[in-house]
């Protein structure tokens, strides 16, 4: 199966190609997320207990406080933030995040496409996304 | 988004990783609302300065942005963090003191002053039109409506870059376009003191979304009442700003809404939880206490003692604290403490134990059942003061 690409808004450079870990729901990362060993800690949320390391994150959107985005600064210095960011629609508190962490970021990307487990192929500076299917649909 | 030649050797990392850092933070965001340049600014005010709210993933960043030697370029003052220097920090644990000693350092090594406080409009007087980068909601409000000078509701982080820039993208409230009215509130009751108002902000802010009021009914209100609609107004909505009914608006052509009293008596009653009168803690000063209001208290207190077992506390800064001694004295010899610096929100109430709290402001009754873990009373400062005094 040939992979999907996508275009999207150029947030922040960078590319990288790694797993994809989506969440339906926004992702609050003050309180979302423990930044001591960067799992999913929001109670109810779809991917709690899941861990964002090294993974290409996939969420509508961010919410919640400011603080949040010292959050992703917090886990690029412990070796536990994902490789790239893809949102539907930015907010601040994860744009600032992504830049001060300096993780690749884009955004308008249709996420509906993209499954937990399919390959991503993240260009920012192309502002493209690559989709590989974990599975043929 | 153009910049300026300036700006571009900023962004292209000429003068360092954290002011690199910084102008991306103003440009990103700008782009994202569609602002087209960068504008100067008078001050910077930065929220999320208590070890509480903040936690210890920001310390990283403060640390690193701090020692890379940027410093602020414009006015910059700093939000209450979780101590103060006389009471609370003899009361809580020394490692939380330690981190928030730490924090701060890395602020001021920066130029941050300790103004301490959600009520920098205190410090010093403001122009009207005067373009801001303010983080604390409440402030921000006020700024826009009371005093007529313009900001966005910054985050922290963008608040911070901007007051190293000292710029901020031309966008939001910022452009006369957005700062036009678009509801009409009437409100047929009439308020009665700063709770009321505070109340009325809460039911307002739920319902109005993004769009800005013209609140008619407001008269007499003083400016403390008018810090209390603005503070609850911006807990519980979007809304940055608010006119009052002498504004030259074609009101025909706005969305109408009124507000009745059985309204504000419903936001009352949502916000009180607990039936007690033995709170554990009584606390006036959210937002911070005008020296106006410490004016007032002292004033109701007069030579009246708090009751044995009571804490009553009343937080404003160290800066109005000064100017108010006479005041401040009466207060304390009655047994209340004044506590600058910090406030009941956003210090380790639960870690006092803490677990009921009586104030006069909304804001805080809204925010004190998650940030406090604590059952509310949502009552006028003298109904407060009455439950500390009688025996």
């Amino acid at each position: 199966m040939q992979p999907i690409t996508l275009k999207g808004r150029r947030i922040v450079e960078g590319q990288c190609k790694a797993e994809a870990l989506v969440s339906k729901k926004p992702i609050s990362f003050l309180g979302g997320v423990d930044p001591a060993d960067g799992k999913i800690i929001e109670k109810g949320h779809e991917l709690c207990g899941e861990c964002v390391k090294d993974k290409v994150l996939c969420f509508p959107h961010g919410h919640g406080s400011t603080v949040g985005s010292y959050v992703l600064y917090s886990l690029v210095k412990k070796n536990l933030a994902p490789k790239a960011i893809i949102n539907q629609t930015a907010d601040p508190v994860v744009v600032v995040g992504a830049i001060i962490a300096n993780i690749p970021m884009i955004d308008q990307i249709d996420i509906k496409q993209i499954e937990t487990g399919d390959l991503v192929e993240v260009n920012v500076c192309k502002g493209i996304v690559k989709i590989s299917k974990r599975r043929e649909s | 988004m153009h910049l300026t030649k300036e700006e571009e050797r900023i962004y292209d990392g000429e003068f360092g990783w954290a002011n690199q850092i910084c102008m991306k933070i103003l440009v990103r965001l700008g782009e994202l609302f569609n602002a087209t340049k960068l504008i100067p600014i008078s001050s910077a005010h930065v929220s999320g300065v208590s070890y509480k709210t903040l936690g210890d993933a920001p310390i990283d960043f403060l640390e690193a942005i701090a020692n890379a030697g940027v410093k602020t370029s414009v006015k910059a003052t700093l939000n209450p963090h979780g101590i103060d220097k006389e009471y609370l920090c003899k009361k809580l644990s020394s490692d939380i003191c330690k981190k928030q000693w730490q924090i701060l350092e890395y602020f001021n090594k920066m130029g941050f002053k300790n103004s301490l406080t959600c009520t920098p409009y205190y410090l010093e007087k403001l122009g009207r039109g005067a373009h801001l980068a303010w983080a604390e909601s409440s402030a921000v409000v006020y700024a826009n409506s009371v005093i007529g000078a313009w900001t966005n509701r910054e985050g922290g982080p963008s608040a911070l870059a901007a007051a190293i820039i000292g710029k901020t993208p031309d966008y939001g409230v910022h452009k006369t376009e957005n700062r036009q009215p678009k509801v009409l509130v009437n409100v047929e009751t009439s308020l009665r003191n700063e709770t009321e108002f505070g109340a009325l902000g809460i039911f307002l802010g739920k319902i109005l979304e993004d769009k800005i009021p013209v609140i008619q009914g407001l008269q007499g209100a003083s400016q403390d009442h008018l810090k209390q609609l603005g503070a609850s107004l911006a807990s519980t909505g979007m809304v940055n700003m608010f006119y009052r009914n002498n504004r030259k608006v074609k009101v025909n052509e706005l969305e109408k809404i009124s507000v009745e009293k059985k309204d504000i008596r419903r936001a009352m009653e949502e916000l009180t939880t607990t039936a007690t009168q033995k709170p554990d803690l009584i606390f006036i000063g959210c937002p911070h206490c005008s020296l106006r209001e410490i004016r007032q208290i002292a004033d109701c207190i007069g030579t009246r003692k708090v009751k044995a077992e009571t804490e009553l506390w009343i937080c404003t800064s160290h800066f109005t604290k000064e100017k108010a001694w006479k005041y401040t004295e009466k207060i304390e010899q009655s047994g209340a403490h004044i506590i600058t610096d910090t406030c009941a929100v956003v210090t380790w109430t639960d870690k006092l134990g803490i677990k009921t709290i009586m104030t006069n402001s909304a804001k805080t009754a809204h925010y004190a059942p998650t940030l406090n873990k604590a059952e509310t009373t949502l009552t006028p400062l003298k109904d407060c003061l009455e439950t500390a005094f009688k025996g």
